[in-house]
């Protein structure tokens, strides 16, 4: 029972702007409409005017930084489904494998093998994963967490598709410009995309199996044919993001299933927040150019995304992104307990 | 079973989520209170381990000219690259710098750790080091360059568009020179000091057939790293062995990260092997078949390229089984003093006075020492350090430093031969031995300009 | 027969990689994605020892060994402690301390030959044809004496039982008055102490660096999942298994399939049966 001490509590109240915004009354005034689309607005309108500002190498991180992006929505949207994968690097690594062979094979310019390698990456990716589809948890992430790795090891081994040199001197995109809206645009779509498909019914029931995979189930639902379709998506995503690094560096090797393509979209979404993939966006905007500033201390980059990755998930479980949209939405206010 | 369906629903519900079993430890405040701590803790140390950002380059009395260095710290052949660089930079400076037109301009070297040596680091990871360092520090030109030969071959193209006149002094791929073929004009930025596989594997063909004519011995087993440069130097290594008679009992490839190689010990002894010919780059697969050689016994004689055991501080590191080891140096120099070519001593001496040790592998370091002067002397009679004019410079480079007599050919690559280091550049071929007093030391057996003393057989194989 | 042997070697020392692995992972139910960097960050403790206080490794290898069930038990009371039950956060947030022990390891310099343990003695013995050097010898001694070990404190002394009470059913385990904490940080410990030990003996046999912590982290995964995860024979049978594999696939094949092995044996295994060869069936958490 409560002690006679005085004993205080901590309060969280929407703010006045929040409530008067709510519903219809979101048009009533400039303030409000300002209050709800500024949010939305100045992010993707940073990013489109980007390309345009910066050159060279700058530009080439801006890419880098979309392309994880890519990566930590396609996470956002598996985790969204209940598989949780710790082999990102494996959509990417097809992606790019098929997009760079069908380049220097075959010799189809960037245009058509980018689409081509988008919707075969999915289709492959979804393929390899599907006899372990019925796995669960911790299962699901040790077998996609290895299977990159034997990927690697077994072009090292076998030397097809370049082997351990790779292909060089693929055809790059037309312009840096284009290369960085390409990859902009991209990442855009694909964040607004996920967010629409989440929040209808489609996305409805791949959250259920996220929850209860065995009550869907008995709701006569398919649910191994659901999660293919998720596994299609986020391979598609993936593949597209290794397709467009590829034809950018112009090179293709083993290392495009390096286990660094696997972390660090884990650690964006740490970061930023799982569940809403703005989280994700805002995970891999922040630590990308943060790795490219901190380039100059070589191997320390990666222990300190690890260290990200820890301290996100045990001392800030629901990332940035929520924190943020909380503070943005509510205030906290102290009161006496009466 | 209502215990197990909870359990399982964790499993299966938001993973970054909320606690487990344990009641928070100190509520959300807390956590979240640590957390900004904790990131605040990172921020700082992150800053005070970057540094202040770099500032634009304050205008000294005569601006310097910026020599870029990327390349993999991770390699002893970039790290001992480096410090033979900043010696030479070193002495040119303390003679009054470059002479630019008119003017005297000191050097300066910019280092960037691309990370291209070490096992694990995407190639398009380097190839941004590099860019970044072309776009931020930019270097007048670069020199020694990328180890990993497929770093190089990606970088070509990277360096021929920001035309940066690049002297590359560790990557022995020969493919280099055949890219540079197919398009001399785009890719005549690049140039390379060093040797490459073909002539490291002419040596040792040579050495091979000392062996068979001289000694007797008849069957071989090829071992290699599969890369690139390794791949075709045993090629080459094979074909020539295969054409002058020799028993090949064995011709395999390990990938570039094993670490164990009892299979193909066992095999060579088995086989009766009596050469076993190695060639290997990557430090720690090296290290640990020099370890693995040396614990088995392998009554065989190794000859090859085994960077540990070929460094002066083999027998510190590995053990006393590496005497009969017969290792190449490429080029001379790089770690070993001749008597008969007292330039390699003069650099070796100058570099264990600074360093206080000799470079730690027997290779390519030399390359670095004499290319920062070929540069130099370069720039001196260009007058200036336009890319254009500095490669034309470069072209008609004649200078004889530790690693021999230096000029390029029309693919751009060192001239290296066998003869006489005044005439070209050389390699050698050692042989660890024991001297009179009872001490290990690397005695050079080949080429005859150069030897002092002859191949030893180790006791077992006598026949 | 000289493959036999080291064949065997091989096995042995796969066993030696994943006991302290098996001890967490399997019999406790904790993730310790950190195991490889614990077995370098061993050696290279005890290099440390040895090198800057000049001990002789008699002492240093003990001392390293008490250091890491040391390092072991702070990643239980610090990252372990805050996530217990939620057994993909603990695997994602372990494997990434491990990797960033690693890679500070390889950032501040410790690479190169330089970095080697001594062996116990050197000189070796001939069996038949076959050379084997003291320290492979030591090796085999210590991989079945440690398994032995292993068996005979899980199935017989009251912490080994704890261990496994804990795995099976944490409140039941509670309530008969076994603190979780305590002993979830104590399996830690002994865990990394025995990757420690496996270091001390295997790591002489070459040179130290940070690849080869990812290399046994996922050896050690390979042989747990292959036997199964809770049984001890079964840890044996797989790393027999993969161990002869792997000889095999050298001969057979070729020598760059070796490395292959163990990755194909762990998503292979995953995909068929989950549980691996000799653990129980526990269909209901892992596959739908």
């Amino acid at each position: 029972m409560a002690t006679s001490e005085q004993s205080l509590r901590r309060k969280r109240l929407d703010r006045g702007i929040k409530a008067r915004a709510d519903t219809i009354f979101a048009v009533a005034s400039y303030r409000e409409i300002l209050y709800l689309m500024l949010p939305r607005l100045v992010p993707v309108g940073l990013l489109l005017v980007m390309p345009l500002l910066l050159q060279g190498y700058w530009n080439k991180v801006l890419v880098y930084a979309c392309m994880y992006g890519l990566l930590a929505l396609s996470w956002d949207f598996l985790a969204s489904c209940g598989l949780f994968s710790l082999g990102q690097s494996l959509f990417f690594g097809i992606g790019a494998y098929l997009a760079g062979a069908m380049n220097y094979y075959l010799h189809l310019p960037p245009l058509v093998t980018l689409p081509l390698a988008t919707i075969t990456g999915g289709i492959v990716s979804a393929l390899l994963l599907s006899p372990v589809m019925r796995l669960r948890g911790v299962y699901f992430a040790m077998v996609t967490l290895m299977l990159p790795l034997l990927l690697m090891k077994v072009i090292e081994t076998t030397g097809v598709f370049g082997g351990t040199h790779g292909l060089s001197g693929l055809s790059p995109l037309p312009h840096d410009a284009f290369a960085a809206y390409l990859a902009v645009i991209a990442f855009l779509l694909c964040m607004f995309a996920f967010r629409r498909i989440i929040n209808s019914d489609y996305g409805l029931v791949l959250m259920a199996i996220r929850d209860d995979d065995r009550a869907v189930m008995s709701g006569a639902i398919n649910i191994y044919w659901r999660k293919s379709q998720a596994l299609f998506i986020s391979g598609a995503v993936g593949a597209f993001a290794g397709a467009l690094m590829t034809h950018h560096y112009q090179f293709l090797g083993m290392s495009t299933f390096a286990l660094d393509y696997s972390i660090l979209p884990v650690a964006a979404v740490a970061l930023g927040g799982q569940g809403s993939f703005a989280g994700a966006a805002l995970g891999s905007m922040i630590l990308v150019p943060l790795s490219e500033a901190l380039r100059a201390l070589g191997g320390l980059r990666i222990a300190i995304y690890c260290m990200v990755l820890i301290v996100s998930i045990i001392g800030l479980p629901e990332g940035i992104f929520h924190f943020l949209e909380r503070k943005y939405h509510q205030f906290e206010t102290v009161s006496e307990v009466k | 079973m209502c215990m197990e369906y909870t359990s399982l629903k964790k499993d299966v519900s938001l993973v970054l989520g909320t606690s487990g079993i344990n009641p928070k430890k100190g509520g959300p405040v807390m956590r979240r209170k640590v957390f900004l701590l904790a990131l605040l803790v990172l921020c700082i140390v992150t800053m005070a381990l970057v540094g202040p950002m770099p500032g634009p380059s304050t205008a000294t009395a005569a601006r310097p000219i910026v020599i870029g260095v990327p390349t993999s710290l991770y390699t002893p052949f970039g790290r001992e690259g480096l410090k033979a660089v900043k010696l030479a930079v070193e002495e040119i400076n303390a003679k009054g710098g470059v002479k630019v037109g008119s003017e005297n301009r000191p050097l300066k070297v910019a280092v960037a750790d691309t990370r291209g040596g070490e096992p694990g680091t995407p190639v398009h990871d380097a190839l941004m080091a590099i860019e970044k360092l072309i776009t931020e520090k930019r270097p007048d030109a670069i020199v020694i360059g990328p180890f990993r030969s497929e770093v190089l071959m990606a970088s070509m193209d990277l360096v021929a568009k920001y035309r940066v006149p690049q002297l590359g002094t560790i990557a022995q791929t020969p493919k280099f020179q055949f890219k540079i073929k197919k398009d001399p004009e785009k890719y005549k930025y690049l140039f390379r000091v060093t040797t490459d596989a073909l002539v490291d594997a002419t040596y040792l063909n040579n050495t091979f057939d000392i062996l068979k004519n001289g000694y007797g011995l008849k069957n071989v087993y090829f071992l290699y790293q599969d890369t690139l440069w390794a791949k075709a130097f045993s090629g080459l290594m094979a074909k020539h062995c295969k054409k002058t008679g020799w028993n090949q009992v064995g011709f395999e490839g390990y990938a570039a990260g094993a670490t164990d190689f009892s299979p193909a010990l066992t095999t060579a002894k088995e086989k009766k092997a009596d050469v076993i010919g190695m060639v290997w780059d990557v430090p720690l697969g090296a290290g640990m078949f020099a370890k693995q050689y040396e614990a088995m016994r392998v009554p065989s004689l190794l000859v090859g390229f085994v960077p540990p055991m070929a460094s002066p501080a083999a027998v510190e590191t590995v053990g006393p089984g590496v005497e009969y080891h017969i290792a190449i140096e490429f080029p001379i120099g790089a770690s070993l003093p001749l008597k008969k070519w007292p330039k390699s001593g003069e650099f070796l001496s100058k570099f264990k006075k600074k360093y206080g040790a000799l470079p730690e592998a027997a290779a390519v370091n030399s390359s670095a020492y004499d290319a920062v002067f070929i540069l130099a002397n370069a720039i001196e009679k260009a007058g200036s350090v336009d890319p254009d004019a500095l490669v034309k410079a470069l072209e008609q480079t004649d200078y004889t430093g530790a690693s021999g007599r230096i000029r390029f050919n029309a693919q751009h690559i060192a001239i290296f031969g066998q003869e006489n280091p005044n005439k070209t550049g050389m390699c050698v071929i050692f042989q660890w031995q024991k001297g009179k007093d009872g001490k290990l030391r690397r005695v050079p057996v080949y080429p005859s300009s150069l030897a002092e003393g002859k191949i030893l057989l180790p006791p077992t194989m006598k026949k | 027969m000289s493959l036999l042997i080291y064949g065997l070697i091989n096995s042995v020392i796969l066993a030696l990689y994943a006991v302290g692995f098996s001890l967490t992972y399997g019999i406790s139910g904790l993730a310790n994605f950190a195991h490889g960097a614990l077995y370098i960050l061993s050696g290279f403790a005890a290099w440390t020892f040895i090198h800057s206080l000049g001990l002789p490794f008699a002492i240093a290898a003990p001392l390293a060994i008490l250091v890491t069930g040391v390092v072991g038990f702070l990643i239980y009371w610090v990252l372990l402690l805050r996530l217990r039950g939620i057994a993909l956060a603990e695997l994602i947030v372990t494997f990434a301390a491990g990797v960033a022990i690693l890679e500070l390891l390889t950032w501040k310099g410790f690479y190169g030959i330089r970095y080697s343990l001594p062996l116990f003695i050197r000189g070796g013995v001939e069996i038949g044809s076959v050379a084997i050097d003291y320290q492979r010898l030591f090796v085999l001694i210590a991989g079945i004496a440690l398994v032995i070990l292993l068996w005979l404190f899980v199935h017989h002394t009251r912490i080994g039982l704890a261990f496994r009470a804990m795995a099976q059913n944490e409140r039941t385990a509670l309530s008969v008055g076994i603190e979780s904490d305590w002993i979830g940080s104590l399996s830690l410990a002994f865990g990394s102490a025995l990757a420690a030990v496996a270091a001390m003996v295997v790591l002489p046999l070459g040179v130290m660096e940070s690849t080869i912590g990812y290399e046994v982290l996922i050896y050690a995964l390979a042989v747990a999942i292959v036997g199964g995860l809770e049984s001890t024979m079964g840890m044996v049978v797989g790393s027999f298994l993969i161990g002869y594999g792997q000889i095999a696939a050298a001969k057979y094949i070729g020598a760059k399939w070796m490395v292959i092995v163990p990755l194909a044996a762990i998503v292979i295994v995953l995909a068929i049966r989950p549980s691996g060869i000799f653990g129980k069936y526990k269909e209901l958490e892992e596959r739908v």
